[in-house]
């Protein structure tokens, strides 16, 4: 029943509130009138932000000695966690399966092991930056802690349900998936999607100030 | 709910736009901003990260705009905004902050702090939580017409020094002008010697110029304390200035956020593009460097370095024409480990240095340019900033160090090809 | 601990039960509807008989050429085996036991070792951001390691008779594929442990009479120590080296393939399990001098800061070292270290006096 259930109802809903929260989300901060500034410009706001969309991948080179270990953890969490989420087998054979029809070449096994333990790493050093620098400690919330042991314990489930021959333990990867899915437009997790505005945003007030940002 | 709280939360909401929504929604809380602050890494004081000195706007968009916000508040299990939001923010917006933007470079969901912390501003003026000396600085802009409470009697005097000095003219109220130059109070007390600096490099470069009795205060405490209102005010005086006399441009002086306001802001807050153009003096110098009509012979030989005026160069875009102004008139120009559109604050920018209360945390926050000074072992310092100036001056002597800070105008005037 | 950390961690603990929960009904759902298997005898044990009198003799020979091809029966391996079933599992637990009981009854007898002078309020420095990170990364990690490691190790005494067959089974795969997952990762922060910690580490003098003074826990006498003591140090290095060797074993235990033959392989289990029990037996230690232990000890692992009385109490010569360097710390400048001061009580006052 439980099996069905999770299967079924659960999956879909969390479907439904994860790309609706998502499209309303964006659609409130792409599609809102933004005011038009009147000064008179000295660059473009258009290629300032979209430069600052891209430019802001990387640090500062007089910051990054300051940010080191916030620079390493973070790029080993998000592009270990990119590439177990589009290129691990198990994956691309569920979106061929249920929603697109086609597949791509998954990554090796090898290979989905060293994604798998540098986004462990990656976010265990993250969170626990999190609660012990005093300066993140300070302006973190409960939201930055769910998110974080939300998204762990989705990843880890997927890693224990490996072997690929539980079906217990593959609902359990599910289920964890469905909450994060539900969490995820209610919460801090949305900055995989606004931080392009929010670059944006910038880039473009600094472009047409002619500065690059 | 007492009426000073309600004048402040209305005032915060009616700052969150669309910009700021996509702000707090991106920011991960990661820290980086701290960094990036001189107040932080002089104090390692965590209250002073950028991102936490926008808390009271954030309390407010997230009480209004979020999911858990609104259910936490229909069922009273949030804390509601309280005065004390606002009060113990006073502190850290006004004295904690030289609105620099230094944080906004390096973001990495791109989030522009120093956009946030003024709108910050903005409810904590309209709730009377602002330092007494931008208070006092703000009505006497509005009284008198200048912060200091300088008078037109005072720069009268002042002209008539300069021009027994130069043996020029200094044109005032000229109707047709090309150029209607500002000054700040600063200059007009401390440093007259800019005014000195405009008249022989016009006169020179035969640029059609004039002053407004009516206009000739550049600064604006409006910007500084966060009071749109009273900025608009403060600007609109300039702007009927310009369209009085019918100057096709106006110059904005060695000032930072004078720059800010009058070419950045001012046509925001007046709803309507300006008829005339907005100049920076290091702008003007350039081009008339370049076209030629301004000559310089021979170069400084001392060390000197270049600091950066954060409202001029990093969020006014200003970044090259001073280095093309310096290299040449100087031969020994260095610059600074962080520069350009990444400098270092002098720790009194955005109404810190008009703000008695922050003298000591101003003076520590200097302590970052020190460092940089100290790496540089330098003569001079050059600088287009009266406000940087003051307050570079202050920290050097505080700190016992003997390094002569100087205009880029004085500097360029001392090289000067003139007639005689 | 602040009560709303505690609040929070009660909550992740919660969350987390909750999704163990969750896995058994899980289980239990997946497979209530499988027949269980009735025990049936191996038809050819004759022939395996035989087999294993002509390997005694050297007779069997294979056209495989390859690691272990001519051996049918591995009777070393039923040593292993034998040696896995009764004396590891059962000794294992024993120590486990035992080492807990220890602590247990000596805390009790014990009770907390509480600083002579109390705190100061005086703070020093002790570690960086990056040097609790990489502790507690370990921690974690280690603990993980720790719990799916004696999860797979004593499934047969007390898991299979508390859970079943089915249910352990599936808690049995999670565990490996969790174990071997997570490994790499403890090999890694061992190794950055082992970069960022070695200076400190290294034995001088001084500590042999922390020795033989007991480390200060027994009695009350004080002893003598640098920026750590000789229990710290022994503790690094008993972390360092049979982590490593628990790393080693473990690396060729989880890749079969590289060629190994079948005793190197039950010689690395023999090798990684004993290593890890007596890792766990020596961490529970670990756990509670740092935490429940002694006084003031978790605060250097939580802020990086301690009480200069921990200090000249534990350390003298490093609190020593801190004193003639200045180092010191006031109550009030530590408060605004962690954020914790807001600046102008003025501002404060004018709001209470406009209530």
């Amino acid at each position: 029943m439980i099996m069905d259930f999770i299967d079924g109802p659960f999956w879909y809903f969390s479907l439904i509130v994860f790309f609706s929260g998502i499209i309303w989300n964006m659609g409130s901060i792409v599609f809102a009138l933004s005011k038009v500034d009147l000064s008179v410009s000295r660059g473009s706001a258009v290629s300032g932000a979209i430069k600052t969309i891209f430019t802001r991948f990387a640090a500062d080179k007089g910051m990054a000695p300051h940010i080191r270990l916030q620079i390493i953890a973070g790029y080993m969490f998000h592009l270990g966690l990119f590439a177990l989420l589009f290129f691990a087998a198990p994956h691309i054979l569920f979106l061929e399966e249920h929603f697109l029809g086609f597949g791509w070449t998954p990554m090796p096994h090898w290979a989905f092991i060293i994604a798998s333990e540098f986004a462990f790493l990656g976010l265990l050093i993250l969170w626990l930056h999190r609660i012990l620098n005093p300066v993140s400690r300070l302006i973190s919330t409960a939201d930055d802690h769910i998110a974080s042991i939300l998204t762990f314990v989705v990843m880890l489930t997927g890693c224990l349900a490996l072997l690929e021959s539980f079906t217990a333990l593959r609902l359990l990867h599910r289920f964890s998936v469905e909450l994060f899915l539900i969490y995820f437009p209610f919460s801090r997790l949305m900055h995989a999607f606004t931080f392009i505005p929010s670059r944006a945003f910038t880039g473009a007030w600094f472009g047409r100030r002619g500065i690059s940002s | 709910m007492s009426d000073r709280l309600e004048r402040g939360l209305n005032t915060l909401r009616a700052q969150i736009d669309t910009k700021v929504k996509s702000y707090f929604s991106s920011c991960v809380h990661c820290g980086i901003c701290a960094e990036a602050c001189l107040f932080y890494t002089e104090t390692q004081d965590p209250r002073y990260t950028p991102i936490y000195k926008t808390q009271p706007l954030h309390k407010v968009w997230q009480e209004e705009y979020t999911f858990w916000g609104k259910i936490g508040k229909k069922l009273g299990l949030t804390k509601s905004f309280t005065e004390a939001d606002l009060a113990n923010w006073e502190e850290l917006v006004y004295d904690g902050c030289s609105m620099c933007g230094r944080c906004s470079m390096v973001c990495p969901v791109g989030i522009d702090v120093a956009y946030i912390i003024r709108k910050v501003k903005e409810g904590l003026a309209a709730a009377d939580y602002s330092p007494e000396g931008l208070v006092g600085a703000a009505q006497r802009a509005v009284e008198i017409g200048s912060p200091m409470g300088i008078r037109l009697k005072a720069l009268k005097a002042q002209i008539k020094h300069v021009e027994a000095d130069t043996g020029l003219k200094i044109p005032m109220d000229v109707e047709g002008a090309d150029y209607m130059a500002l000054l700040s109070s600063m200059e007009i007390i401390n440093f007259p010697e800019y005014i000195e600096a405009l008249a022989r490099i016009f006169k020179q470069a035969g640029v059609s110029w004039t002053l407004c009795s009516e206009a000739f205060e550049a600064t604006n405490s409006g910007l500084q304390i966060g009071n749109s209102k009273i900025a608009k005010l403060l600007l609109e005086r300039v702007v009927a200035g310009a369209e009085k006399l019918k100057v096709k441009n106006v110059i904005s002086p060695e000032c930072g956020h004078a720059y800010a306001a009058i070419r950045w802001d001012g046509p925001n807050w007046l709803g309507k593009p300006y008829n005339f153009k907005v100049v920076h003096i290091l702008e003007l110098l350039d081009e008339l460097k370049k076209s030629g009509h301004l000559k310089t012979s021979g170069k400084e030989t001392a060390r000197l370095t270049f600091h950066d005026p954060c409202q001029i160069v990093r969020r006014g875009g200003v970044e090259a024409q001073p280095r093309h102004l310096l290299e040449s008139v100087a031969e020994n120009f260095v610059e600074m480990t962080d520069h350009g559109r990444m400098n270092w604050c002098c720790g009194g920018g955005g109404g810190v240095s008009a703000n008695e209360r922050a003298d000591e945390l101003k003076l520590k926050a200097f302590n970052r340019k020190k460092a940089q000074l100290d790496e540089l072992n330098v003569e001079t310092i050059v600088t287009a900033c009266a406000n940087c100036r003051l307050v570079m001056e202050e920290g050097l002597e505080e700190n016992e160090m003997d390094i002569p800070i100087i205009g880029l105008s004085e500097l360029l005037v001392e090289y000067l090809v003139e007639d005689k | 601990m602040s009560k709303c950390t505690w609040i929070f961690f009660r909550q992740v603990y919660f969350f987390i039960s909750l999704l163990i929960f969750l896995c058994l009904l899980l289980a239990v759902d997946a497979t209530a509807s499988e027949p269980a298997t009735s025990k049936v005898n191996s038809p050819g044990s004759e022939l395996w008989m035989n087999v294993r009198k002509n390997m005694a003799t050297g007779k069997v020979t294979s056209q495989v050429k390859s690691v272990d091809s001519n051996v049918l029966i591995n009777s070393y391996a039923q040593r292993w085996t034998q040696f896995r079933m009764t004396q590891l599992i059962n000794y294992g637990l024993i120590v486990l036991l035992a080492v807990f009981s220890i602590i247990f009854l000596f805390y009790v007898i014990r009770g907390r070792v509480k600083l002579s002078g109390g705190l100061s309020g005086h703070m020093v420095h002790r570690f960086t951001d990056y040097e609790r990170v990489l502790h507690w990364v370990l921690a974690i990690v280690f603990l993980f390691l720790a719990t799916t490691g004696l999860i797979l190790l004593f499934g047969r005494p007390i898991f299979i008779p508390l859970l079943g067959h089915e249910i352990f089974s599936v808690f049995a795969s999670a565990s490996k594929e969790g174990h071997n997952l997570f490994g790499p990762i403890f090999l890694v922060s061992l190794i950055l442990m082992l970069f960022s910690f070695v200076r400190r580490n290294i034995y001088a003098r001084g500590d042999l009479t922390w020795l033989l003074r007991g480390g200060g826990i027994i009695g009350k006498s004080h002893v003598t120590g640098g920026f750590f003591n000789m229990g710290e140090k022994t503790w690094y290095w008993i972390v360092i080296l049979i982590g490593l060797a628990i790393s080693a074993s473990g690396l060729i235990l989880v890749s079969p393939n590289l060629g190994q033959s079948r005793i190197i392989m039950e010689l690395s289990h023999v090798i990684h399990s004993i290593g890890a029990i007596i890792l766990i037996a020596v961490s529970m230690g670990h756990m509670y001098l740092g935490t429940k232990g002694t006084e003031g000890t978790l605060e250097s692992m939580k802020t990086g800061y301690v009480d200069i009385k921990w200090a000249e109490e534990h350390h003298d010569r490093w609190a020593k070292e801190c004193h003639d360097n200045n180092r010191l710390i006031s109550a009030e400048d530590y408060a605004k270290l962690q954020g914790k001061i807001i600046q102008n009580a003025k501002v404060s006052n004018a709001m209470e006096e406009n209530k």
